[in-house]
């Protein structure tokens, strides 16, 4: 196993992977989207024990996050996004899904400023909400009811990421390498108790088909999501700039 | 000529235009309507009207207008300016570059045309002329510094290093305030400039500039990533040692970070107790780390590899990880690890077997213990490299009677059967272990796979229309085809041509090809927006993928798939246009085959249709899916959804080049490819060019034995087309031919 940061050359793959786990899923464009803006924010899990069948093998990926700063927050505090996470079912019980989160939230809080991190997750999906509230911290914000297609409803989580923004103050603040790398081996063993997150870490996709509904039916302004393209978001962006 | 309007009629031209781009397409007809009356023969409005009538999905019409607009007025920006986006619309890149040109030339002072005109050339890595639009853009508006970043993307992607850095930091100069440490705009450029310093080869100014000016960089990983990279490149060891521990202590799951910290250690490659002791290190910080704990198992050799893989093994079996063998087999290549690992997971199994299901049973979880034992096992003797079925039979159905529910253990055994030969055994294995779990895309994926490697094209569609958005237009298909998914479609693809069904099987690859077109287009829209975000680097690295984008085997494998099947078209002509040629029974009539196709056709249309009907019922919203039907645009329609037109074709061997090509170009040294381009080039009697895909294929493997079949057959080809050959020609071929075996 390898955690990296994704590339775009990647993305086929994580389309892939996208496409055998969650019913949510988004053409390429919707992918690039991401790794063209927030290219710090998005990580892969790479199998690495395969061997080359051809001079062209990619890399084959079994987890990914997506990720993405929040455009125009409601609230206007900075806080980033999870489009979608997922690992495949051969994969799991690697602890994989918890690493591309936290790599993903550090990223988040370095380079965006993010204070917290907000995801959607079917409430039936009870390895995922464990991994999120048990392992990460996440706290249920509110339930979005109908949220799914398929008429399921989704939690809305959020994150502080405070901590993080503490440990980097109290990183940078402190000009002593020695006794870094003394916090950090501390801290990585807190995490390191976390739990197993067992079964399958399935969709916390924001699901494209609601956002369209909602669009429709309570005139809010949501653009995610699948049938929507780059070309929309760039519009949008355009008629921001102009 | 130009031609002027009255004032209420250049009022009413305004509307236009303003119509066109709010979208009001029926208003904007109108108005042109107007002007029109009174002026027939106004080149612009002409234009517009074309512009709006191209909106409106009518393309030919469009097209023929503009030009008759273009006759009319060939000195009017406006015409050429409507004929570029008709063309740019429509995907024709280089006419569209040629029209911007024209229109450019007449309005030099447009930013609109010249930021469009740049886009295209970028598009179409026109890198001159991207530096020349992209310097009267910077003149033009000197102040943002997206226009000098542009101007160095532009010197960068052709090549001219030195001129991209020097733009970057006259900008760097001409800046008098500070920038903010939260700029990220300005972040980015600066780690975009160190990129282009680095990719100059200059390493010692790389770090000099790193560890200065991109101090304080927001992106904190690729500063940390670029200055033990560089710090190693430059053989300062003891540092390079510690920023690579610095990254471990952010992501401990890296192997780079593991390998670059034992090159700066300077650890020999046969010491395999200093190796193992930095993993360990990890290992101990890190409780749910991976990598610290298996990655040694790749060196380590005798008792030493023993001890290790027994702790991990025993590790992973009792936490019931059902990835372990896929993360060991490599091993596999070392016959001692590989005979080991199954000793160890024997051992496992009889210190744990009884006593396990009692413990498992109490935490209510049978794939951990003694049940993730006889997985790996199965597993174990169902790989090609220590295979034995029946034993890894034996095993699986253990495993299954420990737990009748778990699904891994079911998919193992449908892999099984698999590899027996049992196809259908297998596919129905597979949907059993989908039944297990009806919520989980991942094995109703893997269940509509195994469907299709049984030829069940219906029935597969209708397992994957279980989890395909139930409110798409179309149906399942339609959703995996607007989604990309190219492993069905390919599938499906291969599934249809082993059933005859040519027109379905082209229809398929096709779709693929098309795919693959999108993903090139898709990169239009970065050109500019990258620009506005700001992320470079991203950006560079996006367009050096698109670059070779058709070298994915996701093409290769549709594409060869394509190719064959048109060799084998062109080798045994179907009769009639219907595309239901049977390649693999013999002895049907053609009627009886067209029978057949349309009955498989009708099938498919029955399957598709009951599946999208099933997932509505599942659907809450079906009534909020309904409306979003009625309201979206209507696509535009097949005219060819069985293949028919593409199995009638009477040149199978021209269509294949337009998979060909990208083999050949993208994937030179992958011996198919040669193979099938070899195949191809010989039926076009382009002897030359069979000749370098031959030449190719023998650089890439000697011994191949269809290369060197193929080398005989050439030169007996060869020899029986002496007297036709050009004398030129006939003297390349003999001086190029020898060395080839075969003589």
């Amino acid at each position: 196993m390898d955690i990296r940061l994704l590339r775009p050359s990647d993305i086929p793959l994580i389309q892939h992977a996208n496409l055998e786990n969650l019913p949510e899923n988004y053409f390429l464009k919707y992918y690039l989207y991401h790794a063209l803006s927030w290219p710090q924010l998005s990580f892969v899990a790479v199998d690495v024990s395969r061997p080359p069948k051809t001079p062209y093998d990619y890399p084959k990926i079994v987890g990914y996050v997506l990720a993405k700063m929040e455009e125009d927050p409601a609230d206007g505090v900075q806080h980033g996004h999870i489009t979608s996470l997922s690992v495949m079912r051969t994969h799991r019980r690697l602890g994989i899904a918890e690493k591309l989160m936290r790599q993903s939230q550090l990223a988040m809080v370095e380079t965006f400023g993010a204070h917290y991190v907000s995801l959607h997750v079917r409430v039936s999906n009870k390895a995922a909400i464990h991994l999120y509230r048990d392992t990460l911290g996440f706290k249920t914000e509110k339930t979005e009811s109908k949220y799914y297609a398929d008429g399921e409803d989704a939690y809305c989580m959020k994150l502080d990421l405070g901590f993080i923004r503490e440990q980097l103050r109290a990183e940078s603040d402190d000009e002593d390498e020695e006794k870094k790398a003394a916090e950090n081996g501390e801290r990585e063993k807190k995490n390191g108790e976390a739990v197993d997150e067992g079964e399958a870490v399935g969709d916390v996709g924001r699901d494209p088909a609601k956002a369209e509904s909602k669009k429709g039916e309570q005139k809010i302004k949501v653009k995610v999501g699948r049938a929507l393209g780059v070309g929309e978001l760039i519009e949008k962006v355009e008629s921001k700039h102009s | 000529m130009p031609q002027t309007l009255s004032t209420r009629e250049a009022n009413l031209f305004r509307t236009v235009i303003r119509h066109y781009e709010d979208k009001q397409y029926k208003r904007g007809l109108k108005a042109a309507e107007q002007i029109l009356k009174r002026n027939p023969k106004h080149g612009d409005t002409m234009s517009m009207k074309a512009l709006i009538l191209n909106a409106q999905g009518k393309t030919e019409e469009a097209f023929a207008l503009a030009k008759e607009a273009l006759t009319i007025d060939m000195k009017s920006y406006i015409c050429w300016h409507v004929y570029g986006i008709l063309y740019r619309t429509n995907k024709n890149f280089d006419e569209a570059i040629k029209a911007y040109r024209f229109a450019l030339k007449l309005e030099p002072d447009s930013h609109q045309i010249q930021r469009d005109l740049a886009v295209l050339q970028v598009q179409m890595r026109d890198y001159q002329g991207y530096i020349q639009s992209r310097f009267v853009m910077l003149k033009a508006r000197p102040q943002l510094r997206q226009n000098w970043t542009a101007l160095a993307i532009a010197y960068h992607l052709d090549g001219n290093l030195e001129q991209a850095e020097n733009i970057l930091t006259t900008y760097e100069k001409s800046v008098t305030t500070k920038p903010l440490r939260s700029d990220l705009e300005n972040s980015e450029a600066l780690l975009y400039k160190n990129s282009i310093i680095a990719e100059r080869g200059d390493i010692q100014r790389a770090l000099e500039h790193l560890e200065t000016d991109c101090k304080h960089c927001l992106d904190r990983l690729a500063v940390m990533e670029l200055r033990a990279r560089y710090l190693a490149q430059l053989g300062r060891k003891e540092e390079a040692a510690k920023a690579y521990r610095a990254l471990l202590d952010r992501n401990s799951e890296h192997p780079d970070y593991y390998k670059g910290l034992i090159d700066a250690l300077d650890i020999p490659a046969d010491d395999e107790v200093s190796l193992k002791a930095v993993y360990d290190e990890y290992a101990a910080k890190n409780p749910r780390c991976d990598a610290a704990r298996r990655l040694p198992l790749d060196f380590l050799s005798g008792d030493r590899f023993r001890t290790a893989a027994k702790a991990y093994l025993t590790l992973m079996f009792d936490k019931g990880v059902p990835s372990t063998f896929a993360n060991l087999k490599h091993l596999y290549s070392d016959a001692f690890k590989k005979d080991y690992l199954p000793v160890l997971a024997e051992e496992y199994l009889g210190e744990h077997s009884g006593r396990s299901s009692a413990a498992g049973q109490a935490n209510g979880d049978s794939s951990k213990g003694e049940g993730a034992a006889l997985y790996f096992l199965a597993q174990h003797y169902n790989y090609y490299m220590s295979r034995d079925l029946s034993r890894a039979m034996e095993f699986v159905d253990k495993a299954i009677e420990l737990d009748p529910q778990n699904v891994d253990f079911h998919m193992t055994k449908a892999r099984i059967f698999k590899h027996h030969g049992d196809i259908a055994k297998a596919a129905e294995a597979m949907d059993h272990a989908r039944s297990l779990d009806t919520k989980d895309r991942y094995i109703n994926s893997k269940a509509a796979k195994y469907q299709l490697r049984n030829n069940e094209n219906e029935k597969a569609l209708a397992t994957m229309g279980l989890f395909t958005r139930a409110e798409t237009v179309g149906g399942p298909l339609v959703d995996l085809t607007d989604m990309q998914c190219i492993w069905f479609l390919t599938e499906d693809g291969e599934a249809w041509q082993r059933r005859g069904n040519l027109g379905l099987a082209l229809k398929r690859y096709h779709t693929v090809f098309n795919i693959f077109d999108i993903w090139q287009e898709d990169q239009f829209d970065f050109h500019s927006f990258s620009l506005r975000k700001g992320q470079i680097r991203a950006y560079i690295d996006l367009l050096r993928w698109e670059d070779r984008l058709r070298e994915h085997p996701f093409y290769f494998r549709a594409a060869l798939d394509a190719v064959n099947l048109y060799l084998s078209m062109h080798d045994k002509p179907q009769n009639g246009a219907n595309g239901a040629g049977d390649v693999l029974a013999n002895g049907e009539d053609a009627a009886e085959k067209k029978k057949a196709a349309k009955k498989a056709r009708k099938e498919a249309q029955k399957a598709e249709r009951e599946a999208a009907e099933k997932a509505a019922k599942r659907d809450p919203n079906k009534a909020g899916a309904q409306k979003s039907k009625e309201g979206e645009e209507t696509k535009k329609k097949d005219d060819d959804p069985d293949g028919a037109k593409l199995a009638a074709t009477t040149d199978p061997l021209g269509d294949a080049m337009k998979f060909l090509w990208p083999l050949l170009q993208f994937s030179p040294k992958n011996v198919d490819g040669q193979i099938a381009g070899f195949e191809v080039f010989l039926r076009r009697n382009k002897y030359l060019l069979a000749l370098r895909c031959l030449k190719a294929a023998l650089a890439i493997n000697q011994e191949h034995p269809r290369v060197l079949e193929q080398a005989t057959r050439l030169r007996k080809v060869l020899a029986n087309a002496q007297d036709s050959l050009a004398p030129k020609l006939k003297e390349v071929i003999q001086s190029e031919l020898a060395g080839v075996p075969g003589e």
